[in-house]
């Protein structure tokens, strides 16, 4: 590829985000605004260079039409050049930001978004996010997790010895979590695979320390060009690559484990063919564990083993932090923190602390190429990114 | 399930393009879109046909025969209108389609993959029907 609008033109120069909490006593908005302060100063920018923004507007307060970025040029007092409200968190922020840079629509994008004072309305229930309005699912009392659990069902089907390395991974990636203060289930634990087989059941295969959390909190990035970037406060952490993959509109047509096990290895192999890399120079996996069999699955789909090989790949080389294959290095969704739509922006954020070498106790040493993942075979669509070291 | 948890279930709001699926499970007829084109079924309800893009269809009903494609237990469920623990399954239909469902009439575990079943009626209220599937007892000669 020649010259211009490669992803590798832009990095992510700042990364913020709030404390990270069963309950945070603030509104989605201050939450995400706190996050958005934090990430420009992690870049050593102001708000004044900001001229893209991709954000959800979380509500209430916004405009009839279309609340969303828009209304943050407002509450920024700010215009912009750019914005992306097609998916503004996460992986699909980070490429259409990294992309609208390159082309030359803008030149630096604030990427916030999360959730406060939302959860004490969903005592009791599953979060209202992985509830699909949906005449042909909701009246059949199916959500979220049941939806993966039917992939997950027909995976166990065929490799039934996978349960047990479902439960490993995600006792070790809760045991990760456990050892990270700033996780929301910092301290606890440590679980075994046998634990996780033992607490309650919640939808089959799954029990409640295969699935994810649900909590509060925010997360903000700063992207710009690695030129500009490389007088900013921080080292430039380069999009090395990426790619997205959409099958159909998630959880109202249900997954077909044949159709989507392999969701997100085409993305994956877009992203790995951009910079001449492959799974195997990876240093840190932030895959999206919304529970312990999608662990599995998104090593196959990235393509570092074959279907049906992901228990033995983790059981041989570990997905702890001193693991060969350190995975989800924060204690990821499943135990660091998951705050709905912003929970795919933590992925990056810890992908940069990863490049970075600021993680702290839970550096993965030497780590320079880190990978982050969205969504997964229940939500039928799955986005990579890669990120890297200015070279 | 019982009555009482059966009325709090979140009703669907049909709209022009699935009112006959809602319809017609009223009249205990299990339908689906049929491509007058290609002949292919397609679920859920979409305004074109997906292999050839025709907007020709035609609401056919099904045997109502199938089998199971994948199967769970919910054992806490989201929001009220269940009684834990229900089945919630995929159904392959005779016809080449799929719905999701839940299954009723069988034990506490999930069952497995390949299980024959058959349509039925779980009547929310007097106004709506929802389709619902049971296992097909091997004994019964069908």
């Amino acid at each position: 590829m020649s010259g211009r609008g490669r992803l590798s033109d832009v990095a992510i120069v700042g990364v913020g985000a709030t404390t990270q909490a069963r309950r945070l006593g603030t509104t989605s908005l201050h939450a995400s605004l706190e996050a958005a302060k934090a990430a420009l100063a992690d870049a050593g920018l102001t708000k004044d260079d900001v001229d893209g923004i991709a954000a959800r507007w979380p509500g209430p307060g916004g405009t009839v039409f279309q609340p969303g970025s828009a209304d943050w040029a407002g509450l920024l007092g700010i215009h912009v050049d750019w914005i992306g409200d097609s998916y503004p968190q996460g992986v699909p922020a980070v490429l259409d930001a990294a992309a609208a840079i390159g082309a030359g629509l803008c030149e630096t994008v604030l990427i916030t978004g999360g959730q406060a004072g939302v959860m004490e309305a969903e005592a009791g229930k599953v979060a209202k996010y992985t509830r699909p309005a949906n005449e042909f699912v909701e009246p059949y009392g199916s959500f979220t997790s049941t939806q993966f659990a039917l992939v997950a069902q027909r995976y166990l089907h065929r490799f039934p010895e996978a349960r047990g390395a479902m439960a490993e991974v995600a006792a070790a990636i809760r045991n990760t979590g456990s050892a990270n203060p700033e996780a929301v289930m910092h301290g606890r634990g440590p679980y075994t695979a046998q634990d996780v087989l033992d607490a309650p059941k919640v939808v089959d295969p799954f029990t409640r320390l295969d699935l994810c959390l649900a909590n509060e909190g925010a997360a903000a990035l700063v992207l710009t060009t690695v030129e500009r970037a490389r007088a900013c406060r921080k080292a430039p952490v380069v999009v090395l690559g990426g790619g997205m993959e959409w099958m159909r509109q998630q959880y109202v047509d249900p997954p077909r484990y044949e159709e989507v096990r392999t969701v997100g290895a085409k993305a994956a192999r877009r992203a790995f063919s951009m910079c001449g890399l492959g799974p195997e120079d990876v240093d840190a996996f932030q895959l999206y564990d919304v529970n312990s069999y999608e662990v599995l699955r998104q090593f196959e789909a990235i393509g570092l083993c074959g279907e049906g090989e992901a228990g033995d790949l983790v059981r041989e080389r570990g997905i702890g932090v001193d693991g060969g294959l350190p995975t989800c290095t924060d204690g990821g969704v499943l135990s660091f923190s998951h705050i709905g739509w912003g929970a795919p922006t933590l992925k990056i954020i810890e992908g940069v602390r990863q490049v970075r070498g600021e993680a702290g106790d839970r550096q993965v040493a030497g780590a320079q190429v880190a990978l982050a993942a969205g969504a997964g075979a229940g939500a039928q669509y799955h986005n990579v990114v890669l990120l890297g070291p200015d070279r | 399930m019982s009555a009482v948890d059966v009325a709090e279930r979140p009703r669907p709001e049909p709209s022009d393009l699935t009112r006959p699926f809602w319809d017609a499970a009223r009249e205990h007829r299990l339908v689906r879109q049929v491509c007058d084109d290609c002949g292919r079924s397609r679920f859920t309800p979409q305004i074109a046909c997906p292999a050839c893009l025709s907007t020709a269809s035609t609401w056919t009903p099904s045997t109502g025969r199938g089998t199971v494609y994948s199967a769970t237990v919910v054992h806490r469920a989201p929001y009220p209108g269940f009684t834990s623990p229900y089945h919630v399954v995929m159904v392959d239909l005779e016809e080449d389609w799929t719905m999701l469902s839940n299954l009723v009439g069988t034990g506490a575990e999930p069952v497995a993959i390949g299980t024959a079943v058959e349509v039925d009626w779980l009547e929310l209220d007097d106004e709506l029907t929802l389709p619902v599937f049971r296992p097909v007892d091997a004994g019964a000669g069908r």
